[in-house]
């Protein structure tokens, strides 16, 4: 829970050290599947690799055939396979190129498939704990770090291993000397790589942690903008942020400057070797042992030689942090599943018929809290479930709610009303007690089947990007009947698109009345057994308020509803008054019995709902 | 003083391409000392040694002054990075609050970053690719026409294609590049709207809905990447094959060149080896086109930015004048001492038309070391008179006055200077508790920081902190409850020492008893301070020296607790209500 400033930029960048096997074999099973496209890229990498090897030794048959001694004829011919040679080479290893990054991106397809899937069925707890923009980082940067592993790094790093290993058979075996002359500089060249590419990773993770601090600055400073006006302080967050910026820029420079030694320096290694070569493939051309030919290839070989040493250590890097985003998303895949879908796969349906007591027989009432205790627990650091318990937020809740009854909970911010809509969807499991709906324990009831018979009006009331239709639709297939009651189509009739407006990214273009609508339409198109409703506090203008109270005692009367009440007609229309205060239901009963018992409700009434006082 | 680093970094790089391209030559005059010998000529071991010794004297010489230029010139990018980025916050944080208001977040770091970033690819890599790219260039068509002219007049008939070509999939690269991006924003948007919507997944069993709307998302996403690996693959395809058809074209007519005695063997080779050297730079010159488009559009975007007039210093509005002098009149009353604070006619609407009346003929005065409670129903504009008179928004002329001069001829800084704000919603920065609480300071003082904390109620809970003061809030740290926030700024306000502050219902996290304990430190404390304090609470409105119940955008009442009560008006309501709910509170 306590993160220093350098854990937090750490979190998402840390590093596996070695290579974990089973964390390997974890990915490649997401990589079977594929086998085929696997296949046939390394089979074209084969054919590429092969392509690109015979070039230098046709060059070299060309030479000693026909430029040496001078034999044109047949040269147009040898010149073609040449050609053929570099064509080929181009096309597999564009084939290659094509078929990796196909499998690359199936496979992150696959995975982001899953995690999604995955992520549904977490428990609330897991969300509100857990920061959205982790969650986010999760399914993009983690898995295309993984897509760059297997795009770009798996099956190229094979590529340049056979290159490096065909070059040497193939310098061997045409002359062994040479050969050796050509692998001198080799050692040096990769202990040149290697220290400069650990100084490069070290700075180049230097520079990014510097660049986001930088712009974790700005971000703040610019929404904090406010603040800094207020304080008259943009002289001194000039300086703090000339600071960073300067440190940044101090960072970037060693960067640069070691960036400025390694290529020059890599080249000249190999220009290097090539100058070696050439004096004793001169001094072995002089006396006869060399043709000119093979001299000619090995310039060509060495060439090619050096580059995919050059980027070994770049594979590995790729490797490294993909390895660390898999571990992440493994461990999001890991993560276990939230009871209520758990059971669901285990018992598939307990029955199709509901059993006698759910048709609703007036015996059993429609919603009933037994002695029901709660706490949310307490964010623990990890995000792992099953962290310490916080304080109770429930003590020993019960009442019951007849069938075709309008309940309203009443009672003061923090009292635990909405908690208890919350827990009758079963979106926490409850300490102590039992929840039940029609006589059943909602724990016992399948998922669908019990969210199915509830529909939920959140207090902000959270639309989804799409169009009104589509919106009112997601709640149910009753969309004619839903609409009418509310009265959508009274405001929506005015747009030039009706009901088929875009309401924009959670519905920003619709007034807060207006979402409130459309999110009540939303719950009747479920036709649902039992209604919640979480009232919205905020204020809206009169004429909306009119509307939204029309619509209420249009859905209302005659229905099974749970409604947090913050709206005096909505606390008169019900049937029963449920009073919480302090996690504790301390009266119930009708308008009038309790204001005639002149208790907390009685006191209450007076405070919110009667003008004046 | 960046030209001369640039003209040298050019210099630089010349003269490494000249050692670059002379190593080659050297392979010729290797491999031609040897053939000459072995053709019975002249003892070649001499000249071959020499050739190769100057071959690795070249090479080194072209690496260290590689190196040389390289570092100079991305240097100098660097800086000037920095010193556009420099220029840029400190213009975007003088830019008025109402910028900040109508430009999305997004956009504003945007510019601070990626555009920023375009800009240092193309005055770095991108300079160093296309000098390097032309010097080389025209140094290697020189070598190259001294070897053979025919061969280098083929070779060059294929560049501009390989530029056209290479420029076109640039583009292409780029426009699919761009649906790339945009199906992964839609992608994000899908997950970040499920994600904070989890809830109404679940209570109305919209799981597999949303897979498949976020598999459709993927989908798209996948389609597009395809796209973009396809066009790579063509236009690779394409460059590779004509690349090809040049080199195998060189080699046939080359070898026959030899063969005919038009050239020897080691220009045959060194031909070659130019070749090869050239063609890397040929296909990335569309990139650096490209680079170059990508980098002075963004430089534009950020100079839309650096033209945006920022808040004059002198004063809010406009014509500044040199009318900072006390306006004797303003003093209603007429007593000699000129109050502290006097608002006269204050009239003010967020849309600049009239439209949307915020406040409307607003009058009132404070004077020094006196307490205001503001009351009022939400939206009443209680929020908006703070603006104002903090200066976060310009007041019009000849409205507010400060010791009888016109607010808005006094110089802003210095104006909101006198003011410390505790807006309704508290925003702390990620930094320890100790910065935050004296970032109204220009200097770190701990002392006042933990006298000012403990005025605001807050020091037992600092202290209880991990690392006390030092330790870090936010985002990068611990985070706060609602009330903690609400007293962390309370105590930045009061450290930082102004003559007024604006307590902007800035306790409504705290519960009741802790408010009047806090209320009580800082009338304790107020001597010279005065305060203006918007609360809902009673308890707090009755210590109040004066109360002003703003409604719809004006005073509506106006006068001590016991005055306004005796109105039995608006306050008098609130009253009531409040003391029910005491009662209630009590009861329980």
């Amino acid at each position: 829970m306590k993160h220093g400033p350098d854990d937090f930029f750490l979190d998402d960048h840390m590093e596996i050290r070695g290579i974990d096997r089973r964390l390997l074999a974890r990915i490649l099973r997401y990589v079977l599947p594929h086998r085929r496209l696997l296949a046939a890229a390394l089979a074209a990498l084969i054919c590429g690799t092969a392509c690109q090897l015979a070039g230098p030794y046709l060059i070299k048959v060309f030479i000693d055939r026909y430029v040496t001694p001078g034999q044109l004829s047949g040269m147009g011919g040898w010149v073609l396979l040449y050609l053929a040679a570099l064509v080929g080479a181009m096309g597999f290893v564009y084939l290659q190129m094509y078929a990796v990054s196909i499998l690359g991106q199936r496979v992150i397809l696959a995975l982001r498939r899953e995690m999604f899937a995955r992520m549904q069925r977490l428990p609330v707890v897991f969300f509100d704990r857990t920061p959205t923009g982790r969650l986010m980082t999760r399914l993009t940067s983690d898995v295309e770090a993984l897509q760059e592993l297997l795009s770009s790094g798996l099956v190229s790093t094979i590529g340049d291993v056979s290159v490096l290993a065909g070059t040497a058979v193939i310098l061997l075996w045409m002359d062994l000397r040479l050969a050796v002359v050509t692998f001198s500089v080799l050692p040096v060249l990769v202990l040149f790589v290697e220290v400069l590419k650990k100084r490069i990773r070290e700075a180049n993770r230097e520079m990014r942690r510097k660049l986001a601090r930088m712009n974790a600055f700005l971000q703040e400073h610019v929404t904090g903008v406010a603040v800094v006006k207020a304080f008259g302080m943009e002289g001194k967050s000039q300086q703090r942020f000339d600071a960073l910026n300067g440190e940044y820029a101090v960072e970037s420079v060693r960067l640069t400057n070691l960036y400025s030694v390694y290529f020059p320096g890599v080249e000249m290694l190999a220009s290097v070797a090539v100058a070696l070569l050439l004096w004793r493939g001169g001094v072995g051309h002089l006396s006869g042992a060399v043709t000119f030919g093979t001299l000619v290839a090995f310039l060509e070989y060495a060439r090619r030689f050096y580059d995919p040493i050059r980027d070994m250590s770049d594979k590995y890097n790729i490797l490294q942090s993909a390895l660390a985003s898999s571990e992440r998303i493994f461990r999001l895949l890991d993560e276990e599943v939230s009871p209520e879908y758990a059971e669901a796969r285990q018992k598939p349906a307990l029955e199709a018929r509901p059993s006698p007591s759910v048709s609703g027989s007036a015996a059993v009432p429609a919603v009933e809290f037994r002695d029901v205790w709660f706490s949310y627990p307490r964010p623990a650091g990890g995000g792992t479930i099953g962290g310490e318990e916080g304080p109770p937020v429930l003590r020993g809740v019960s009442f019951v709610l007849e069938e075709g009854r309008t309940g309203a909970i009443v009672g003061a911010t923090g009292a635990g009303k909405t908690t208890i809509l919350s827990l009758l969807c079963r979106f926490y499991e409850i300490r102590r007690g039992k929840i039940l709906l029609f006589g059943r324990d909602i724990r016992e009831i399948p998922r669908e089947e019990l969210r199915g018979s509830l529909a939920l009006v959140l207090q902000d009331p959270f639309l989804f990007s799409g169009t009104v239709r589509e919106n009112v639709a997601a709640g149910g297939d009753a969309i004619g009947p839903a609409l009418s009651t509310i009265g959508v189509e009274r405001f929506t009739r005015e747009w030039s698109e009706g009901l088929s407006t875009d309401v924009g990214e959670r519905g920003v273009r619709l007034s807060t009345g207006q979402r409130q609508m459309v999110s009540f339409a939303r719950a009747l198109a479920r036709e649902p057994r039992v209604l919640l409703l979480d009232e919205a506090t905020s204020s809206v203008d009169p004429v909306t308020e009119g509307r939204i109270q029309e619509a209420l005692a249009g859905i209302l009367p005659g229905r099974t509803a749970l409604v947090v009440a913050h709206r005096l007609s909505t606390v008169l229309s019900a049937d029963r008054i449920i009073v919480m205060h302090k996690g504790k239901v301390r009266e119930m009963g009708t308008h009038r019995e309790l204001l005639a018992a002149g208790g907390i409700y009685q006191r209450l009434y007076a405070l919110q709902f009667e003008g004046g006082g | 003083m960046h030209r001369r680093v640039y003209a040298l970094c050019v210099a630089g790089l010349l003269v490494s391409s000249v050692f670059g391209l002379l190593v080659p030559w050297m392979i010729r005059e290797a491999v031609d000392a040897v053939s000459a010998a072995r053709a019975g000529g002249p003892p070649g071991e001499g000249r071959l040694l020499r050739a190769v010794e100057l071959m690795v004297l070249f090479t080194i010489l072209n690496a260290f002054f590689r190196f040389l230029s390289r570092r100079s010139l991305f240097v100098a990018a660097r800086d000037v990075e920095r010193e556009v980025r420099r220029r840029l916050f400190s213009h975007v944080v003088r830019l008025p609050i109402r910028f900040f208001h109508e430009t999305p977040t997004g956009d504003v770091m945007s510019r601070l970053t990626n555009d920023l970033s375009a800009v240092w690819i193309f005055l770095g890599p991108g300079l160093l690719m296309l000098v390097g790219t032309i010097i080389s260039w025209l140094l290697a068509v020189a070598f190259m026409l001294r070897i053979s002219p025919m061969l280098t007049g083929v070779s060059l008939l294929i560049a501009p294609a390989v530029v056209y070509l290479s420029r076109e999939y640039g583009h292409a690269f780029h426009l699919r590049h761009r649906l790339v991006q945009e199906s992964l924003a839609s992608m994000n948007a899908t997950l970040q709207e499920n994600v904070s919507g989890i809830r109404l997944v679940k209570a109305f069993t919209l799981e597999t809905r949303e897979e498949e709307r976020f598999s459709g998302e993927c989908e798209r996403y996948y389609r597009q990447n395809l796209a973009v690996a396809r066009t790579s693959a063509a236009f690779h395809g394409a460059i590779g094959l004509l690349a090809g058809v040049g080199v195998a074209l060189v080699l046939f007519l080359g070898g026959r060149a030899v063969v005919q005695g038009a050239i020897t063997l080691g220009g045959f080779v060194a031909f070659n080896a130019y070749l090869a050297m050239l063609s890397f730079p040929t296909m990335a010159m569309g990139w650096v086109i490209n680079l170059f488009q990508r980098g002075s559009s963004a430089m534009g975007r950020i100079n839309e930015f650096l033209r945006l007039p920022v808040e004059l210093p002198e004063g809010g509005t406009g014509p500044a004048g040199e009318g900072a002098t006390p306006v004797g009149d303003a003093v209603g009353s007429g007593i000699g001492e000129p109050r502290l604070l006097e608002v006269r006619g204050l009239a003010f609407s967020y849309g600049g038309d009239g439209r949307g009346e915020a406040l409307r003929d607003i009058s009132f005065s404070a004077r020094k070391g006196e307490v205001l409670g503001l009351v009022g129903p939400t939206g009443g504009g209680k929020s908006t008179l703070f603006s104002l008179l903090s200066g976060l928004y310009p007041a019009p002329p000849g409205t507010v006055f400060l010791e009888g001069i016109d607010a808005s001829t006094i110089p802003l800084p210095e104006l909101r200077r006198r003011f410390a704000v505790v807006s309704q919603d508290p925003f702390l920065f990620s930094d320890s508790v100790l910065e935050n609480v004296c970032f109204g300071q220009e200097r770190t003082d701990p002392e006042a920081a933990r006298y000012a904390t403990g005025l605001a109620g807050f020091l037992a809970e600092v202290e209880e902190m991990p690392n006390g003061f030092d330790t870090v809030v936010g985002e990068r740290g611990i985070s706060l409850s609602g009330g903690q926030k609400q007293r962390a700024t309370i105590a930045r306000a009061l450290c930082a020492g102004a003559p007024i502050l604006l307590l902007d219902d800035a306790l409504s996290a705290v519960d009741a008893e802790t408010e009047r304990v806090i209320f009580k430190g800082i009338l304790s404390e107020k001597g010279e301070r005065t305060v203006l304090f918007s609360t809902h609470r009673m308890a707090s409105l009755s210590r109040c020296d004066r109360i002003l119940v703003l409604a719809d955008g004006r005073i509506v009442e106006e006068g001590t607790h016991d005055d306004l009560l005796s109105l039995r008006g608006a306050y008098f309501d609130l009253y009531s209500r409040q003391m029910l709910a005491r009662e209630l509170e009590e009861s329980s």
